[in-house]
């Protein structure tokens, strides 16, 4: 190992210093990951870079699963990527664990830095100090099928603007019979439901952490409310059987099999429907409130730089780029929306107008904040996603929510303090 | 074997040199094989007693922490609980896959037409992975696309689309029912061999002496077949301990985290809430667990004194 590790020392020296004697600057390669969902716009905005540009990009596309544990190794081998493109609710706990570059006075430096998405840079800020900058957005909307509600005869164009308004419609579209079902969400997933479900509780004043992440505030009437309607839609059998069991596989199938009326999805869901089922007529508007107003998760990637890396001039290089109108038109059009708020408009528009709905909620999206993400929210057996499967379809509502209460604050205050 | 030493005796003094010779040799023949033994188990399992000491994040510092890891684990009791449930089920699906590969055991050892057939096809399901079973009983197990609920319901079974996987009890028995299907045919080929070893002359025997079929599977079958019961038995439960593809793949360890088994909360612990250095300290109590387990199973079917 030693000797074939002093040998790729003198190979690199003898390049480096080929290159010292070769022509003007060297041309650096930084090489960056990004997870699977971005496998449709990350390599054409890299190919777009690389063509402009001396410096390279070097794209590693790698599973949803697999990017977390994968970096985690890379890092202790000191093979890690000099960037990549993080689901953005990671960054505090990347951060928390020293493994990122402070880029805190070059983000301030960039002329646009208010108008880059807010969710995401307070996702990639920790203990005051910047980490992460948006990369790739997807924000979470209510989808419905638009030729189903015409058959069911309602209106095709209005989308439900409140919780009333959501199970009157699902129940109409129900009574079609069939196949055809009025709801549809994934009934034990916790990603899922963070995404669409509580949106509802925050459009009605509600929430489930704190500001800062510290406490969980799960014992809420809003919550409680929400869950009625959800319970109430279950109990009326307005929701396929399988979404009691449905881990997030069928979380965008299910609609876009068409026999759906109604279902909280994201953004990206315009892009797919669009492309691979360009049969499905659909609608696109906001999560709602229980009395109207709405809300939505802004999710998406922050961008965020190894720490120690050689690397730093060409990332920032790459995501200069990123951030022009040109970066921002070619991600739009590929499936994530713009995160800089200054220019969305213009780099949507040519596309899709419900991408506009999609965009605006992006802009007022809210994330929470918490080191501890994964445990308490994504883990197939966290709390949180224990306690969406108990209450929406269980006997003991109290009991589960007083229940993952209980888990999360201990997950929280158990959190490593670094 | 004594005849063999009495006749290569006189030879003695010229052989001893090269038995030296053919001890190195035989050493050398066996470098590969301790090689990989070295790399692959030796020293992957020193790494994991020692990061057990450590907290060990995913990402950033590490430090020695002593034997906190484990003082942790005695408190841990979604662990302890998850070790119960891996209990029951390996207790369960034991019985099961031996209830089942007995008799197919006994239905394909002798000759008869189509035996060929039946073994393949009893064997069959032994030669997928894990997680491509599982990824296919997911299928065959969803209450809307699948094929047991919507085929219950078609046939007037059922009075609607029964979730299999949504109550503990019709979503254990179905993992029970899947590991059956994949593993009976493989315990059924180590028990046929057991069987076809012992010489029929001792059935015939037995026959004329008048015991009936039940008597002799008692007094001679089971007897003969201690060692081959030991190694069907011995991978099986080791197998069932350290099940995880068929509750992460089709359940999530659900409904309601009631299948966490032993393995499952170790990969939670270490991947998903990054905590390597007690994942590492979980999976050596777990080793422990399982040697025990095979050291009394071991024992309990050693043969007994006097017979061969």
């Amino acid at each position: 190992m030693k000797t074939m590790i002093a040998g790729l020392a003198f190979a690199a020296s003898i390049i480096g210093s080929l290159a010292i004697v070769g022509p003007a600057a060297a041309a650096e390669t930084a090489n960056i990951w990004v997870r699977a969902d971005g496998s449709n716009f990350m390599p054409r905005i890299v190919d777009a870079f690389n063509k402009g540009h001396e410096n390279q990009i070097k794209l590693d596309i790698i599973p949803n699963a697999e990017i977390i544990p994968k970096y985690g190794a890379a890092a202790a081998g000191g093979t890690a990527p000099d960037a990549l493109s993080l689901d953005l609710i990671y960054t505090p706990s990347f951060a928390a664990a020293g493994q990122l570059e402070d880029i805190t006075d070059w983000a301030k430096s960039l002329p646009y830095f208010a108008s880059l998405s807010p969710a995401h840079v307070k996702t990639g800020t920790y203990k005051d100090r910047i980490y992460g900058l948006p990369f790739s957005a997807d924000s979470s909307v209510l989808i419905w099928n638009k030729k189903l509600f015409k058959q069911a005869g309602l209106d095709p164009e209005k989308g439900p603007t409140n919780w009333a308004e959501i199970e009157a419609a699902a129940e109409k579209v129900n009574a079609l019979g069939g196949d055809i079902k009025g709801f549809y969400f994934s009934g034990n997933c916790g990603g899922c439901n963070i995404f669409t479900f509580t949106p509802l509780i925050w459009a009605s004043g509600g929430d489930i952490l704190t500001e800062d992440g510290s406490k969980a505030t799960l014992d809420s009437p809003q919550l409680r409310g929400a869950i009625d309607l959800y319970r109430s839609m279950v109990k009326k059998d307005l929701v396929p059987a399988g979404a009691q069991t449905d881990t997030g596989s069928n979380f965008f199938a299910a609609f876009a099999a068409g026999n759906i009326g109604i279902s909280p999805s994201g953004a990206f869901a315009i892009g797919a429907l669009n492309t691979q089922y360009p049969d499905i007529d659909y609608g696109v508007t906001f999560l709602p409130g229980k009395d109207g107003g709405w809300s939505s998760f802004a999710g998406g990637d922050n961008f965020v730089v190894t720490k120690g890396t050689t690397k730093v001039a060409v990332v920032k290089e790459f995501l200069d780029f990123a951030y022009s109108l040109e970066g921002q038109t070619i991600l739009a059009k590929y499936g994530s929306l713009p995160v800089r708020g200054d220019i969305a408009n213009e780099a949507l528009k040519d596309l899709d107008p419900r991408y506009k709905v999609a965009a605006e909620a992006m802009a007022k999206g809210r994330t929470p904040y918490s080191v501890v993400f994964n445990d308490l929210i994504n883990s197939a057996n966290g709390p949180w996603n224990q306690m969406v499967n108990e209450v929406f379809f269980g006997e003991d509502v109290d009991g589960a929510i007083s229940n993952a209460q209980e888990t999360m604050q201990s997950i929280i205050d158990s959190a490593p303090q670094q | 074997m004594t005849s063999i030493a009495t006749i290569t005796t006189p030879a003695r003094p010229r052989k001893l040199v090269g038995a030296g010779r053919r001890q190195w040799i035989g050493l050398l023949y066996v470098a590969p094989a301790v090689a990989l033994v070295v790399v692959f188990f030796i020293i992957p399992l020193c790494m994991t007693a020692w990061m057990s000491l450590h907290n060990w994040p995913l990402m950033g510092v590490h430090r020695f922490i002593g034997l906190d890891n484990y003082w942790a684990i005695l408190r841990d009791t979604r662990f302890w609980n998850a070790l119960r449930f891996t209990g029951y089920y390996t207790v369960i699906v034991t019985i099961a896959i031996f209830a089942v590969a007995f008799p197919l055991a006994l239905f394909i050892e002798r000759p008869r037409p189509l035996t060929g057939f039946y073994r393949t096809s009893f064997f069959m399901p032994a030669v997928i992975g894990f997680a491509s079973a599982s990824l296919l009983w997911s299928w065959l197990l969803n209450v809307d696309a699948g094929l047991f609920s919507p085929a219950a319901f078609e046939l007037g079974l059922t009075e609607k689309k029964v979730n299999l996987l949504a109550t503990f009890q019709p979503a254990f028995w179905s993992i029970i029912a899947m590991v059956v299907w994949k593993v009976a045919g493989f315990t059924m080929i180590i028990l046929m061999t057991g069987l076809q070893s012992i010489p029929p002359d001792l059935q015939e025997a037995a026959m004329i002496d008048g015991a009936g079929p039940f008597a002799r599977f008692r007094a001679i079958t089971l007897p003969l077949m201690r060692r081959t019961l030991a190694l069907a038995l011995i991978l099986s439960v080791a197998g069932s301990v350290l099940a995880f593809d068929q509750f992460y793949i089709i359940l999530r360890g659900g409904p309601r985290n009631q299948t966490l088994t032993a393995v499952y909360w170790i990969f939670n612990q270490s991947f998903v809430s990054f905590k390597l250095g007690y994942g590492a300290a979980l999976s050596m109590v777990l080793l422990v667990i399982l040697v025990a387990l095979s050291l009394i199973q071991l024992r309990l079917l050693r043969q007994p004194e006097g017979v061969d």
